[in-house]
């Protein structure tokens, strides 16, 4: 029998909603829609497993492994790739939002040479924190567009048939499993790599407890009584005509303004 | 015009420039630290031109500025960390 988590992080993220919302962007630029690849989210996949096993949070992995080494090694074909990252979102929307507002990864997201996008959504340990790993890959085999990344010249093994090892299953399960998943590089010698056989299509975690709200409702509560305060210091003030040295309550409580503000943009996920 | 609506007019290009960077940086929360940093530097700088200029610039409201932005850095620590 499993017990809700009382305290930690909602989350809810899925490929069919990434990969919607990727498409409609791409939409309504006119641009053709992306198909999800399996074997892309088979090298997404990859990726995500081998950060969580290296405990990194980059492109480049500390053993060197760039992007496409992923791609080579679940066996995708590219002319053209890319890849998107994201960590610690709460919802798929949040993420692909995030992503198009940052012009590198839009550059990505509406590239019309791709093809082909694969994504993973993993759940894991990275750096010692509880985190949710997006990996958006994208691809195409047979690409039209001349300019190629200085990254993707690099050639890509014999692709092989791989066994399926990615399939939704419930949350907190994912460290538990393995499958050797065999890579047959272009010298026919076969390399095992170990994949957890886990949520890879979604992560969904719905706490009693969010964390990431009540700390903002905390702040916002504490920022709200600041401005309470000072306002009300200010007024009897002004109206005692008390003389004292003080800083300017009316600036304070526009600085605090402006912290709430900010503090209402800011998002848990980051990008790279 | 005089000074004072000039320092406030001042303050909000500081205010409204913090938020905007500060928006535009969403999903880099080291570099959300950073502006959120900076804007509470600038306030603290404000701060002390203003009351110098006010002629009543005393340890006491230096000591006030630099509370009001530390409260600010802790609570925007709290949130991009949690």
């Amino acid at each position: 029998m499993e017990f809700p988590a009382v305290l930690g992080y909602a989350t809810d993220i899925r490929v069919d909603a990434l990969l919607t919302a990727t498409n409609v962007q791409r939409s309504a630029l006119g641009l053709t829609s992306l198909t999800l690849n399996t074997t892309l989210s088979q090298a997404a996949a990859l990726k995500a497993q081998d950060m969580f096993t290296s405990n990194y949070w980059a492109h480049t992995s500390p053993a060197g492994k760039s992007p496409w080494f992923f791609f080579n090694q679940a066996g995708y074909k590219y002319t053209i790739a890319g890849e998107n990252l994201a960590k610690n979102f709460s919802t798929s929307s949040g993420v692909v939002e995030a992503w198009m507002a940052s012009p590198t990864h839009k550059d990505n997201i509406v590239k019309s040479g791709y093809r082909d996008v694969g994504f993973a959504v993993v759940n894991g340990i990275l750096n010692g924190e509880e985190t949710t790993l997006v990996v958006q890959m994208f691809g195409a085999t047979n690409s039209p567009i001349a300019s190629i990344p200085v990254e993707t010249s690099a050639v890509a093994p014999k692709p092989v048939e791989l066994p399926a090892f990615i399939e939704e299953k419930s949350l907190g399960d994912q460290t538990s499993k393995v499958t050797e998943v065999p890579i047959v590089t272009e010298s026919e010698t076969i390399q095992t790599v170990s994949a957890p056989k886990s949520a890879f299509f979604a992560v969904f975690e719905q706490p009693k407890l969010n964390i990431s709200t009540i700390t903002r409702y905390v702040t916002f509560i504490f920022l709200g009584l600041l401005i309470v305060i000072l306002a009300l210091d200010g007024l009897i003030v002004s109206k005692k005509r008390i003389a004292r040295v003080a800083g300017h309550n009316v600036a304070h409580i526009l600085f605090f303004s402006a912290i709430l503000v900010a503090i209402s943009v800011v998002s848990r996920g980051t990008l790279l | 015009m005089n000074l004072k609506h000039i320092n406030f007019i001042v303050l909000a290009i500081i205010l409204i420039a913090g938020v905007a960077t500060f928006r535009g940086a969403k999903g880099d929360s080291m570099m959300q630290l950073f502006i959120g940093i900076a804007t509470t530097i600038s306030y603290i700088l404000w701060g002390m031109m203003y009351h110098w200029f006010e002629g009543d610039l005393h340890t006491k409201v230096v000591i006030e500025y630099l509370l009001v932005g530390a409260i600010a850095v802790v609570l925007l620590l709290t949130v991009l960390w949690t």
